[in-house]
């Protein structure tokens, strides 16, 4: 999630590792019998929105190691991040991480009908690079 | 939701979890700042606080301080060589012989600084000039180290006002005033302003 939304290997365990300090230092905030995921996301949209995206400070060496994907895999991945940031947030909470629209529309302090129709355009946005890119690869 | 829309997330879903990432590395990371212990940040505020306010005092110390008037860098001078250099000089130790010249140079018995409450006592004393001004030169000792005060019966040219004034000259730390018949300076290698504070109050 973090890497897909911050697209930078440095800056989303920045992101990890401030909103996992925060969730620690803040545990007693946290309701508990309340979604503990939607907690820990809200937490992570609002590191991610306060520090801003350009100036989080990327470790020189990046911690985690990844494993290349797949050729359908990659293509998805590149599509999704060139989605606008607001689309491809909603894709993420919604479709990847399986959040309803009404914890996302919590998570990112959103009416729901903001959130519905964004993940409505996102899809179609990226419905469309897909086959795009499909339709690139048969010629 | 509807079925292709169903479709399409599992296939975005499925492509998105497939990356792997091994995030051991940042998990111990994580973990070391966790058990880190967490300077508050009062404690930054209050450190920036306190360096910005000596910063200023030295700065406006430095910038803003009056001249020190030409007697006492005399005067801080006289303490460099006689007192800090030890360069010889002939001294009275008898404080009774130091009262009897005191006397003379018209400085009373009651304007001699009594130091003794803060632990220093007096030593010994002679005649200097400064400025091609006669003073009584009185130096107090207290386990090695040693306060200059001098003194002279105020004359009509004296530079000195009735408030305490602090000054600086070199290393030397110095705090002067007059009253209605003396002038005084205090000089020593540390601060002496409470000390001419309290002789000061003593003369009132």
């Amino acid at each position: 999630m973090a890497r897909r939304l911050t697209m930078d290997a440095g800056a989303s365990e920045d992101l990890v590792q401030d909103t996992m300090l925060l969730a620690w230092r803040g545990f007693h905030q946290f309701e508990p019998g309340t979604n503990a995921r939607a907690w820990l996301f809200r937490i992570l949209f609002n590191v991610f929105h306060s520090d801003g995206r350009k100036a989080m400070r990327a470790p020189d060496v990046p911690l985690c190691i990844v494993r290349p994907m797949l050729q359908e895999a990659a293509e998805i991945a590149e599509a999704l991040e060139a989605l606008a940031l607001d689309k491809r947030t909603v894709i993420l909470l919604c479709v990847v991480e399986g959040f309803t629209c009404r914890e996302a529309a919590e998570i990112l302090h959103l009416p729901i009908g903001t959130v519905m129709s964004r993940l409505s355009r996102a899809r179609q946005e990226l419905r469309a690079m897909l086959t795009s890119m499909a339709q690139e690869v048969v010629r | 939701m509807t079925s292709p829309d169903s479709e399409f997330d599992q296939r975005v879903r499925a492509g998105i979890l497939s990356e792997a990432i091994d995030t051991a590395a940042l998990e111990r990371s994580l973990r070391d700042r966790i058990q880190r212990p967490r300077i508050p940040r009062w404690a930054f505020a209050a450190a920036a606080g306190i360096i910005l306010a000596i910063v200023s005092g030295v700065t406006y110390r430095t910038l803003f301080r009056p001249p020190t008037p030409p007697l006492c860098i005399a005067a801080a001078e006289d303490h460099r060589r006689e007192i800090v250099n030890g360069e010889p000089r002939r001294w009275l130790t008898d404080v009774a012989a130091i009262r009897s010249l005191a006397l003379k140079q018209g400085v009373p018995a009651s304007a001699i600084p009594a130091l003794g409450a803060v632990g220093y006592r007096l030593e010994r004393g002679r005649l200097c000039f400064l400025k091609k001004q006669i003073f009584l030169h009185l130096v107090y000792a207290k386990d090695g180290d040693e306060i200059s005060v001098y003194l002279r019966p105020r004359g009509s040219d004296s530079p000195f006002n009735h408030s305490v004034h602090e000054a600086f000259a070199g290393p030397e730390d110095l705090a002067y005033f007059q009253t209605d018949r003396l002038s005084t300076v205090f000089v020593a290698r540390h601060n002496v302003l409470r000390f001419a504070v309290k002789q000061r109050f003593v003369l009132q």
